[in-house]
């Protein structure tokens, strides 16, 4: 040891800067705590550096290509060949995620938060070593955050190359639009790059093992997206079980057994999208006696504690659903609890977003869970295709559709596949956590002409008076 | 079933500070909604 054993004293120390540590660490300064964060990479975590917000900019512009193409249907006339320049793309998504990563940092800064890029280990049950490109230091800590996040599960049949055979991470900045995309698995991260990279101009196949995409997705729902996907020209090959594949001078070869048939899909690129899985190597977890579970997630309680209770483990190496949101959320509960608040984890309706074409958003119970966990549910369910914006937006395909306790009329879960559903969730959020009933919705005024007045019909319809549905 | 008590995401955080079982609770707002009213009550008669 090169400082010796001085140990540098903190009163809380987050480690990880993504969604979740970075929201920990400010509003643990918020309630008055000094905080340190460390982080080996860039602020943001995998969300902005390579996860949610580079995704987004890609699908945007993806779509925007799309529109440009169709809006021949409303009598705009484009000459010529849309060109996709790659690299200027990348350039400017670069620039969306610099500007966000640059907030966090300024973020932290104004809480006065202490920021330190470097790699933790834990020494003892209060102590880390940081290692730093300097140096590597002793700290000790009163509480401590884990929110180490993440990373892609590799095939050990496909291994990542970084040249031909990709993980999400260098399929968000390709330099150059591969002429044929294979991508293995057909779960959010798979169908959503697929997606955009069909309508930026690649051929796209994409190989699912189960039978069918975006498997524990209520499968009504994921059929109005599967459609698209046959329109958009995108191959879709389910029950396809990958072998393994080899990589040569100018393409990659994947074989898969296709129900009981040996395939072979070639492609210059392909992406595997099967997973992914929390840091917790190389932590020093073990020298803490911190427990993980049978899947390697940390065992956390309601209030984020891992079996060493003045350690707290938040978002996705905490296991449960892999959502930004849900990290930053118990980011706050975790912050809270170590500032002597009795928070705990109580969400009752987490939304579920996926930026496929058209959007899928739900929360709450489907109509089936609904069922398992003993209510009497209704199902009210309203097409886009009556409603005026959707309409004028010319993009009706979808529905929303409310799942509502028959006895109370309580809204129980929403399901929307349709456009903006991501931003339409919402609203089902707040209904539910409130316990709003299907009349509370309908009973409040939607602006007209909007998307979000198809969620009020919905509701309407599980009271039986929908205006613009006629009662079957 | 016991069906989940209807009562808002503040009225919860409220029933957590002031170390009630919010389960415990009979709501007396509208279709048995716990207001933070019924949350303050059932405090005050744990504290007798």
């Amino acid at each position: 040891m090169v400082v010796g054993d001085f140990a540098n004293e903190v009163d809380v120390l987050v480690v990880g800067g993504g969604p979740g540590g970075y929201v920990a660490a400010i509003r643990a300064a918020q309630l008055g705590r000094k905080v340190t964060l460390v982080d080996k990479g860039e602020l943001g975590g995998v969300c902005l550096n390579r996860g949610c917000i580079p995704s987004k900019a890609l699908i945007t512009a993806a779509e925007r290509v799309q529109q440009i193409k169709e809006a021949d249907r409303m009598g705009i006339r484009v000459n010529g060949d849309i060109a996709v320049d790659l690299p200027e793309l990348m350039n400017w998504k670069d620039g969306v995620v610099k500007k966000l990563t640059g907030g966090v940092g300024t973020l932290l800064k104004g809480n006065k938060v202490d920021v330190i890029k470097g790699e933790a280990y834990f020494s003892g049950p209060d102590t880390v070593r940081i290692a730093t490109e300097k140096d590597s230091q002793t700290y000790q800590f009163k509480d401590c955050i884990i929110a180490t996040g993440s990373r892609p599960v590799e095939l050990p049949s496909l291994p990542f190359d970084g040249k031909r055979i990709l993980s999400s991470t260098e399929i968000l900045s390709l330099q150059e639009l591969p002429k044929r995309l294979l991508v293995v698995g057909g779960g959010y991260i798979g169908l959503e790059l697929g997606t955009a990279y069909r309508k930026l101009g690649s051929e796209v196949t994409i190989l699912e093992g189960t039978d069918s995409l975006l498997p524990g997705v209520d499968p009504s729902l994921v059929r109005m997206v599967t459609r698209k996907l046959k329109k958009l020209g995108v191959t879709v090959v389910t029950g396809a079980m990958v072998q393994g594949g080899e990589s040569s001078e100018d393409e990659v070869r994947v074989t898969a057994q296709v129900k009981g048939e040996e395939k072979t899909y070639a492609a210059d690129v392909v992406l595997v999208a099967v997973g992914r899985k929390p840091n917790t190597d190389e932590l020093g977890l073990e020298q803490v006696g911190i427990q993980l579970d049978e899947r390697g997630f940390i065992k956390v309680d309601k209030q984020l504690r891992t079996s060493v209770p003045h350690i707290y483990a938040i978002g996705d190496v905490a296991g449960g659903a892999l959502l930004a949101h849900k990290a930053s959320y118990e980011g706050k509960v975790a912050a809270e609890v170590i500032a002597g608040m009795p928070s705990e984890v109580d969400v009752r309706a987490m939304p579920f977003v996926i930026f496929s074409d058209p959007e899928i958003a739900y929360t709450g119970l489907t109509e089936q869970e609904a069922k398992e966990k003993g209510y009497d549910p209704v199902v009210s369910r309203f097409a886009f295709q009556a409603n005026g914006r959707a309409l004028t937006m010319d993009s009706a395909d979808g529905f929303a559709q409310v799942v509502a306790d028959k006895e109370s009329k309580q809204i129980l879960g929403v399901q929307i596949v349709g456009p903006e559903a991501s931003t339409l969730i919402s609203e089902a959020v707040l209904a539910i956590e409130m316990g709003a009933n299907a009349e509370d919705v309908s009973l409040s005024v939607h602006a007209h002409p909007t998307l979000p007045e198809a969620v009020m019909e919905a509701a309407e319809g599980v009271l039986g008076q929908a205006i613009h549905m006629v009662k079957k | 079933r016991r069906r989940r008590v209807p009562a808002a995401p503040s009225t919860r955080r409220l029933a957590r500070e002031l170390g009630v079982d919010i389960t415990q609770i009979k709501g007396t707002g509208s279709q048995g909604r716990v207001t933070d009213e019924d949350v303050r009550r059932a405090a005050a008669a744990l504290q007798e």
